[in-house]
């Protein structure tokens, strides 16, 4: 095991899915509350034909990702607001449209370029230094923005219209939070890619709604699960060279299954 | 000396997608009122409520609040109203303690980036007290029942410190005692913290013993006055049809009224 931390490519991968799983199941908590987690499966595909973009124009790949995920966010939200429809109709259309996107993108490209296919099924253990770089700088901008607002988002996840009522600029928060929902899923797209990044973000946090009777309680267990299962699954991935990604999820779905199946939630009665 | 309009409709219409669904109101009410708020399906009760929490403002004519136009209300104001919504059962596996849901009350007073201090703690604890829930403080709120839902949101709003308590049908739903303890409960608080209250039901035989002002809506202002004023079968027929009854029981009158509730 020692031996294996002095791998450098081994640390780079603990350390991004450290912070990918804690920031993913912090903010996963809300998106799961407020019933906001499709929004995280629109920004990953949007954000890998942000990826197939960049490649076919020669660009950063993680800058196009960052750029078109945030694009779903703000275009997603107009068009609700705008057509006065359901979030999940827009976000709908642009998951479809952007995965198209991507396909046409790739179509486009002169030449065969397999590390495309990395970002659509994930491979932690090729995290750069400079990859790691960037996930740090986001984690840290992500976590401290949830700390700021935590009373807030608190507040809209449990009562969005109250909350308004009480003086807070629900909306404006709201906007923010589907903003960081996007910026972790971004972040994560490479380590676990665009199919599964959207489990990171909702099956750490469904499975500690199993156990929390308070939002902290959640926030810890979710975080919990969230790393538990992204550094299980870079264990798991260079022992048994299995893919990280599908790994991950799996591995984090079991604990979703345990959760629903042993946390007693089922058999908590009504205060009469 | 009489009191001062706290809230001040001018002829007031208020709209959704080009339809109206509140005319041209012209209404005050007064610091420390009582009013209870009548109408049937559709009559723009909710409408009311939703324009003097500052969700929908006038197309037409104004709303003050305060003695400050509606749409210019502050964060600071809207603290000052507490709101009582119209709720669905909370999610059972919803992960949030009574203490938690009654001190978001303070949310708004405490304002962005700033934690709860201990003068925030000592309110939400005397607005537990209030409702008589403290000693279920940590439990969790998506297992209580209806009724006790609905007294940790009365503690919610008065964490505000409110000077106005909005109620939106906050008895619909439960059964008649816990409906008799909570409306109880509404007067006691009205009168120990002196409360403005508008509280927004379909159950007239509930709210006219309580309230010292009723007014019917039906898409405009109908009817205003006490309640032994508006409980006639004049008032009441042009608005519920000739099928209202206006009868009497223990003295009072009891009306009867063909009316499903819905959230209009």
């Amino acid at each position: 095991m020692l031996e294996l931390l002095s791998y450098g490519f081994i640390q780079r991968a603990l350390l991004a899915s450290l912070l990918i799983g804690l920031v993913c199941a912090v903010i996963g908590v809300f998106a799961v509350l407020r019933g906001m987690t499709f929004i995280g499966a629109g920004t990953a595909h949007s954000a890998f034909a942000g990826v197939t973009f960049a490649f076919w124009i020669g660009f950063p790949p993680f800058l196009m990702a960052l750029v078109f995920g945030l694009s779903t966010v703000w275009i997603t939200s107009y068009v609700q607001e705008k057509g006065k429809m359901k979030p999940d109709v827009p976000i709908g259309v642009f998951y479809t449209f952007t995965m198209a996107l991507a396909i046409f993108f790739i179509g486009l490209m002169k030449t065969s370029r397999p590390e495309v296919f990395g970002y659509l099924f994930g491979s932690i253990l090729s995290v750069t230094q400079s990859e790691l770089i960037v996930i740090f700088a986001l984690s840290v901008v992500i976590l401290f923005i949830v700390g700021l607002f935590f009373k807030e988002f608190h507040f809209i996840s449990f009562d969005q219209d109250m909350a308004e009522a009480s003086g807070i600029p629900a909306k404006k928060l709201s906007f923010l939070l589907l903003n960081l929902i996007s910026l972790a899923v971004v972040i994560a797209l490479k380590s676990v890619g665009a199919m599964l990044v959207f489990a990171l973000l909702v099956i750490p946090a469904a499975a500690a709604q199993q156990w929390a009777t308070n939002m902290r309680s959640m926030m810890i267990t979710s975080a919990i699960i969230g790393v538990a299962s992204s550094w299980m699954g870079v264990l798991l991935s260079y022992w048994f060279d299995v893919p990280s990604g599908a790994t991950i999820v799996m591995f984090s779905a079991g604990v979703f299954l345990f959760s629903v199946l042993f946390s007693g939630r089922q058999r908590m009665g009504q205060t009469s | 000396m009489t009191p001062h309009p706290i809230i001040r409709f001018s002829n007031a219409t208020f709209s959704y997608k080009g339809h109206t669904a509140l005319e041209g109101v012209t209404l005050d009410v007064h610091e420390g009122e009582f009013v209870g708020v009548i109408g049937p399906n559709g009559s723009g009760k909710t409408t009311l409520l939703k324009g003097l929490l500052g969700l929908i403002y006038p197309s037409a004519g104004s709303l003050q609040i305060f003695d400050c136009a509606c749409e210019a209300l502050r964060c600071e104001h809207r603290a000052r109203i507490g709101y009582l919504p119209q709720k669905e059962r909370t999610d059972p596996n919803y992960p949030i303690t009574i203490w938690e849901v009654a001190m978001m009350g303070r949310y708004g007073a405490i304002g962005l980036l700033k934690r709860p201090k201990r003068q925030d703690r000592e309110i939400v604890l005397e607005s537990l007290e209030a409702v008589g829930m403290v000693s279920l403080k940590d439990h969790p709120f998506g297992q209580l029942s209806g009724g006790q839902q609905q007294r940790v949101l009365i503690a919610r709003a008065l964490s505000q410190r409110p000077d106005i308590l909005l109620l939106d049908e906050p008895t619909t739903g439960i059964d008649a005692t816990t409906q008799k303890r909570l409306s109880d409960l509404i007067c006691r608080l009205h009168q120990q913290y002196k409360l403005t209250i508008v509280f927004v039901t379909h159950d007239i035989n509930m709210i006219s013993p309580i309230a010292e002002t009723l007014i019917v809506l039906n898409n405009r202002l109908h009817a205003k006055g006490r309640p032994s004023e508006i409980l006639t079968k004049e008032i009441l027929s042009p608005v519920y049809g000739e099928e209202v009854i206006v009868a009497k029981r223990d003295q009072k009158p009891y009306i009867i009224v063909h009316d499903t509730h819905d959230h209009a």
